[in-house]
């Protein structure tokens, strides 16, 4: 009797897990089989092919877009690796209670709806009269990747042994000196991730993009425009070039959190 | 060993954090050479003392002085004192060798008596392998600090301290985190290396064992003020008060009333003693070590209790001698069994009067 009912229960548990698991990558694993399907229709098989992968890599718009989405997202993530590295060294010095109100504040722009951010930065530009475009975008994913790197650092500071920077100066370092040469090597671990997880963020941000630049576009609001007139298989071989490279980005993301997890 | 020149002179250090004073009006002086220990339990103000004289706090009131010149305004990275943190604070992205080298590296090379960056390089590491020697930690230069243990990166952290020569070394409780037997192996290394580079040493510890094994001059500190300073057997053999009396060893503290010059009267009994220069019955806390206790015969003591209990620590015996208007901890090397009558003398010279607290 107990013996039926515990076989029931982990056959429900893994229904469900399976159920879960099928709507969350069935739908991509169907995009990734079609972008290898030689008929452009989506009812079909006619066959394997990577035409259109090769027809990708002719597109000029399609270029010209992954040009601008890893301009945007290098430089975004160089610049936001520095602001939001020397934010969290700010905060982690200053007096609890105004550090707890900055980190909140810090919080918000990653809960905020894409939306919501994306179309108070454009009517900020607007507004500030700077033409939507590139320069504007890379503004944008500044301003949404700062955060990330700022709570990749934080901890790893807050972990940090509090008399390090102390033994710095005790050593003869000057205040400036035992930032770069005591306190950023300690937190580097914090910073790689943090600008693995800006880089990622930025490669695959929509939204905010749409809206704060109209002259440059980046991957993805080429799939979102090219899907309003009619999806044509290539950019399902887009969106799975960007889905792997997403991924992999996050694996390696995961697999130093779990490392730094060990080393502690 | 310990010279009559005052290095650093302390004068009416006051400290807060907050609403809490952590400090009271400190005043003290550190000698050229000496080892002198700041001892207090836990929150007595001995770390914050120590972190003002190492110039990573500042005090609210008073001045520091060093060979008389105001030190105050001296930021840390040029005083010439270095620390021996608490836990360690090595830079765990660096290694032994380099851990070691760090203060020397950023020195110019004419500071370390050479002339090309080459010559440098040689220098320091003629330096850190002595350093490494006299800690006796050669051949780990190459270690990574997450391979040593807690011993070892002890050994580290005083290398890397002592390698700048400095004049003074402040080391906050940097034999805490050790085992005892390692501990007390570390007080007679450190005790000897001091001795041996003739460099002023300023502990800090909340353990007495410790403090007295080590020190020249100790601190006692409590509620952020000093209690004494003396030489360990002075503190141990004449506690100022009841607090020092309390904190370092044990003791029987009681209260007593001076009858006159060298005659106390405590529970009832008139004891001789050697204090002079109280007042005629002057209320008095007086206190007897169990060590100082004589078990004798019923008949020729001069109180008698019944043993309530018997502990062997090894070397002794500590016994609980109930004498009706009072518990005596007495430590003997002969054991006496729970339950029997035994007799209790204790010298003159024994009794310590200290006053009463205010």
């Amino acid at each position: 009797m107990v013996r039926r009912r515990r076989r029931a229960s982990k056959a429900f548990k893994i229904t469900y897990l399976a159920l879960v698991l099928a709507f969350l990558y069935v739908p991509i694993a169907i995009m990734i089989a079609l972008s290898f399907n030689a008929s452009v229709s989506r009812a079909e098989w006619t066959g394997f092919t990577l035409d259109w992968y090769r027809k990708l890599f002719h597109s000029e718009a399609i270029i010209s877009a992954l040009k601008v989405t890893l301009e945007v997202a290098v430089l975004a993530t160089a610049a936001s690796t520095v602001l939001g590295t020397l934010g969290a060294i700010g905060m982690y010095s200053m007096k609890k209670g105004w550090a707890t109100i900055l980190t909140n504040v810090s919080y918000l722009p990653m809960t905020t709806p894409d939306i919501v951010t994306g179309v108070s930065l454009m009517l900020m530009f607007v507004f500030m009269k700077i033409p939507l475009g590139k320069g504007t975008m890379l503004m944008a994913h500044i301003a949404f990747d700062t955060p990330y790197v700022l709570f990749s650092v934080m901890p790893r500071l807050q972990q940090m042994n509090p008399n390090l920077y102390e033994a710095a100066l005790d050593l003869g370092c000057h205040p400036l000196k035992a930032l770069y040469k005591v306190i950023l090597p300690e937190v580097m671990p914090g910073v790689v991730t943090g600008a693995l997880l800006a880089f990622t963020m930025s490669l695959d941000d929509f939204v905010i993009s749409y809206f704060t630049s109209s002259t440059d576009q980046n991957l993805s609001m080429i799939v979102y425009s090219a899907a309003r007139r009619g999806v044509e298989p290539t950019m399902y071989a887009l969106s799975t070039l960007m889905f792997l490279c997403i991924l992999m980005l996050l694996l390696v993301v995961n697999r130093r959190s779990r490392l730094e997890d060990m080393s502690n | 060993m310990v010279q009559d020149t005052r290095l650093i002179e302390l004068k009416g250090i006051s400290k807060s954090f907050g609403d809490t004073q952590v400090l009271h009006n400190i005043d003290l002086y550190i000698r050229k050479c000496e080892f002198i220990t700041l001892l207090g339990p836990s929150g007595c103000g001995k770390t914050t003392l120590l972190r003002i004289i190492g110039g990573f706090e500042m005090p609210d009131e008073g001045s520091v002085l060093f060979e008389g010149a105001d030190m105050l305004p001296v930021p840390p990275y040029k005083r010439r004192i270095n620390t021996v943190f608490q836990k360690y604070a090595l830079f765990s992205h660096l290694n032994v060798f380099d851990n070691i080298a760090f203060g020397l590296n950023l020195k110019e090379p004419e500071a370390l008596g050479v002339k090309t960056r080459r010559q440098k390089k040689e220098e320091i590491a003629r330096r850190v392998n002595r350093m490494l020697r006299l800690v006796k930690m050669e051949g780990y230069e190459k270690r990574s600090i997450d391979q040593l243990s807690g011993g070892q990166q002890q050994r580290i952290a005083i290398a890397r301290a002592l390698v700048n020569e400095p004049e003074v070394l402040l080391l906050d409780e940097p034999l805490g985190a050790l085992d005892l037997k390692l501990r007390k192996e570390m007080q007679v290394e450190l005790k000897a290396m001091q001795q041996q580079l003739g460099i002023t040493f300023i502990y800090v510890t909340h353990d007495q064992e410790e403090a007295l094994t080590m020190s020249d001059t100790v601190v006692v500190l409590n509620g952020g003020r000093i209690q004494q300073i003396g030489e360990p057997k002075r503190i141990y053999d004449e506690p100022k008060n009841a607090f020092v009396a309390d904190f370092i060893g044990e003791s029987n503290i009681l209260s007593g009333v001076m009858k006159e010059d060298c005659l106390v009267e405590m529970l009832g009994v008139e004891f001789q003693c050697v204090d002079e220069g109280f007042g005629k019955d002057e209320p008095v806390d007086v206190v007897v070590r169990p060590e100082d206790i004589m078990i004798v015969g019923t008949d020729v003591g001069m109180l008698t209790g019944v043993v309530e209990s018997v502990i062997f620590k090894g070397v002794h015996y500590e016994m609980m001698v109930n004498t009706g208007t009072m518990r005596w901890k007495v430590h003997s090397t002969t054991m006496q069994p729970v339950g029997s009558r035994v007799g209790m003398s204790i010298v003159p010279f024994n009794i310590h009067i200290m006053r009463k607290e205010a």
